[in-house]
């Protein structure tokens, strides 16, 4: 017990006790008004909506009907060519890898891919697994069909939200996330990857895409 | 022997590298310095007044961010108490996930945990993000000394791993710099034609880097926050270098301190909420990354294998001291540093310490010995602007009185401090020698005096005049002028 690497038999004796307890009392009740900042269910869309946008998300709200229009025109004016997805089955309800590649674009989906050619893709066109409306942010979780690197490599995320995906506050999110169990990896994105550190100048697009952009379905 | 040779190489040029290291902070030599470095101290306040006065705007959000300031701090200070168990806790649930938990009682230890994965994994290329542990046992230079190819890949860190320079500052390292001194830099180490425009140079470590990304091996990540209940180790960053840390390469290590647990998932609601607004007036940072063992079945990318490395390296010392376990509750945000007037005017790397300013001034000496910092504590004018700011109400200037008491008592303070302290209770224990001080002095002042003022103190004053003069004294004391009016 005196092995100066057993840090946890450490621990103990630093905390007075000659081996770890096995139970401990319930760590400090969280006092919900203290930390919570939204506060109702009403309106959740509009507030992810705002707060993205301070957050340099781009959010264009839209009806389903004009959704390819828009997603073509918007990857088009930003001279995207290559596009990878995730095998969604969201994405693939709302015809996007179909109408994508109709619209002249390269078009590969995750599970059918590497990781290596995700590095040559412009752009990535994702579904979300929520969106906080406190921090207008979106939040990605890893799975076989939606990589990790999606949201990551390419310059150029876009992100198709739905209503339902709104939750308020991140108290909600970790709720759920506690609820469901975590996933291998859950990102939480707020704005373009950015970075201040010459001169405090802020300078977007370093590591991460340089530009995320939101279809917000009504 | 091939073995034996590699550990001598390595020894040796740690040790090159230690020659070359930061001078113990010294109160004398880094006020005279940094008086005269007007460029740094302008630097220094375009950052972090900046960081504090966001800090400030964005905790007024808070329903009442003192309250959960104290919130905060309970539940690190609970996690803290029952550090063993949430230790164990933690263990078994990132084994669930099919990672790894290794402890490591110092930083040799450490190391040599970490260069055992990498030679047992044969790993060629390693990205590291930012971590102040690393920075603590200087893995990257370990690693560089051991042959391999270790690249820093936060911006600012890059910076200083290529001009073999210190970070000054635990959130935004290279602040002590200027964008002609970067620009300068990588031209040299690019080759490249000088340009100091800031997205230029951004864009040409961005272009270089991308291709270590993509082809590295192994990724290295710290962690703000490890949740007991999950396994999951939790970064938050602007860049998004951690997060191709925990996507690309096949092997994963992150190398946390053991204070850095939280108890439920739910706690981070509540950190989150603090952590950017404290460091960088930010609602949140741009990454927030939660994720906790190896890929899952089915997954393409995540790494195949995950170690998380937890180490001590004197913590364990400031958890058996009551008095100073709420130290440990720190979670790095910097407010500290970016609140402190002698930060702002003596910048990080004066404190000749991996942790600069307040929360360093105070754990340095803990973790590493009174011994060797005790001038440390002094950096301090106890204004109480770092306890005001800090988000999880580390009591520091209360501490770094404390750690003052200490050298005290230990009588680890230079003699001549002694030897004054003495003569001063000496002239403070009769009137008549009271009387006989002060009239000593006044007479030895005016006599050295000149116009006016004392341009050289005789030692031990000298520091004090070396960057002002001091105006002579007046002819008579207050006490002789109060005679003289009855
Ligand atoms: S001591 Fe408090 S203010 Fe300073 S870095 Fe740590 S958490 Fe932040």
């Amino acid at each position: 017990m005196n092995d100066p690497h057993n840090v946890i038999g450490k621990v103990s004796r630093s905390l007075g006790r000659s081996a770890p307890p096995a139970t401990v009392p319930d760590p400090p009740a969280l006092q919900e008004p203290l930390i919570r900042l939204v506060l109702s269910d009403i309106g959740l869309p509009a507030l992810f909506e705002k707060r993205a946008k301070e957050n340099k998300i781009g959010v264009t709200p839209l009806r389903v009907e004009s959704l390819h229009e828009e997603l073509i025109g918007y990857l088009k004016a930003r001279r995207v060519k290559s596009i990878a997805l995730p095998n969604s089955k969201f994405l693939n309800r709302l015809e996007i890898p179909r109408v994508l590649r109709e619209a002249g674009f390269i078009v590969s989906i995750w599970d059918q891919m590497t990781l290596d050619q995700l590095y040559d893709v412009d752009a990535s066109v994702t579904d979300v697994w929520r969106v906080v409306a406190e921090t207008g942010s979106l939040v990605l979780r890893a799975s076989p069909e939606h990589g990790r690197a999606l949201s990551l490599v390419p310059q150029i995320h876009v992100a198709i939200v739905e209503p339902k995906n709104c939750v308020g506050d991140l108290i909600d999110l970790f709720e759920l996330t506690t609820r469901e169990g975590s996933s291998s990896a859950t990102v939480i994105i707020s704005g373009p990857s950015k970075t201040a550190d010459i001169e405090m100048n802020l300078v977007t697009g370093v590591h991460g895409p340089g530009v995320v952009q939101v279809f917000l379905l009504k | 022997m091939l073995q034996q040779l590699v550990q001598s190489t390595i020894d040796r040029k740690v040790a090159e590298f230690h020659a070359h290291e930061l001078p113990k902070f010294n109160f004398d030599k880094v006020s005279v310095d940094s008086s005269r470095n007007e460029r740094l101290k302008r630097a220094i306040d375009n950052a972090v007044v900046r960081n504090d006065k966001g800090r400030q705007l964005k905790m007024l959000e808070l329903p009442d961010s003192d309250r959960i300031r104290t919130l905060a701090g309970d539940i690190k200070q609970h996690t803290l108490d029952y550090l063993d168990y949430y230790l164990i806790q933690f263990t078994a649930n990132v084994e669930k996930r099919g990672g790894q938990v290794h402890f490591a009682s110092d930083g040799e230890h450490a190391k040599q945990i970490i260069l055992d994965i990498v030679s047992s994994a044969s790993v060629k290329r390693i990205i590291k993000s930012k971590s102040m542990v690393s920075e603590e046992i200087e893995l990257a230079h370990v690693m560089e000394a051991a042959g391999l190819d270790v690249v820093e890949t936060d911006l600012g860190e890059f910076i200083v791993q290529i001009d073999h320079d210190k970070p000054s500052h635990i959130v935004t390292p290279i602040i002590h710099k200027d964008k002609e001194s970067i620009a300068k830099l990588f031209s040299e180490y690019f080759g490249t034609p000088y340009n100091d425009d800031p997205e230029a140079l951004t864009a040409q470590a961005r272009v270089y880097l991308r291709d270590k990304f993509r082809k590295a091996d192994l990724g290295m990540t710290g962690g703000n926050f490890l949740v007991a209940e999950t396994g999951d180790v939790v970064t938050v960053e602007n860049e998004g270098n951690a997060r191709q840390s925990m996507t690309t390469p096949r092997v994963l290590i992150s190398l946390v301190g053991i204070e850095k647990l939280v108890p439920r998932m739910l706690d981070l609601s509540v950190m989150l909420k603090l952590l950017a607004r404290s460091a960088t007036g930010q609602t949140m940072t741009i990454y927030s990354s939660v994720f906790g063992g190896t890929r899952s079945a089915g997954e393409t990318d995540g790494p195949e294998a995950a170690h998380v490395v937890l180490i001590d390296n004197g913590r364990t010392e400031i958890l058996a001291s009551e008095e100073y376990r709420e130290t440990l509750r720190c979670i790095r945000c910097g407010a500290c540093l970016n609140a402190c007037p002698i930060y702002r005017k003596i910048g990080g790397h004066s404190y000749g310490s991996v942790y600069p300013g307040p929360i360093g001034a105070l754990i340095t000496p803990l973790m590493q010995g009174l011994e060797q910092y005790k001038d440390l504590p002094n950096a301090s004018s106890l204004c109480g602007a770092c306890y005001e700011a800090c988000p999880v109400k580390i009591n520091i200037p209360k501490h770094l009185i404390n750690l003052r008491r200490d050298v005290v008592k230990r009588e680890i303070n230079h003699p001549v401090e002694r030897l004054i302290y003495r003569a001063y209770a000496w002239a403070m224990g009769r009137p008549w020698r009271y009387r006989l001080a002060s009239w000593g002095q006044k007479t030895t002042l005016r006599l050295i005096g000149h116009k006016g003022f004392v341009r050289r103190l005789p030692f031990p004053g000298g520091g004090w005049t070396q960057v002002r003069d001091m105006p002579e004294p007046a002819k008579k004391t207050f006490r002789q002028l109060w005679q003289n009016k009855k």
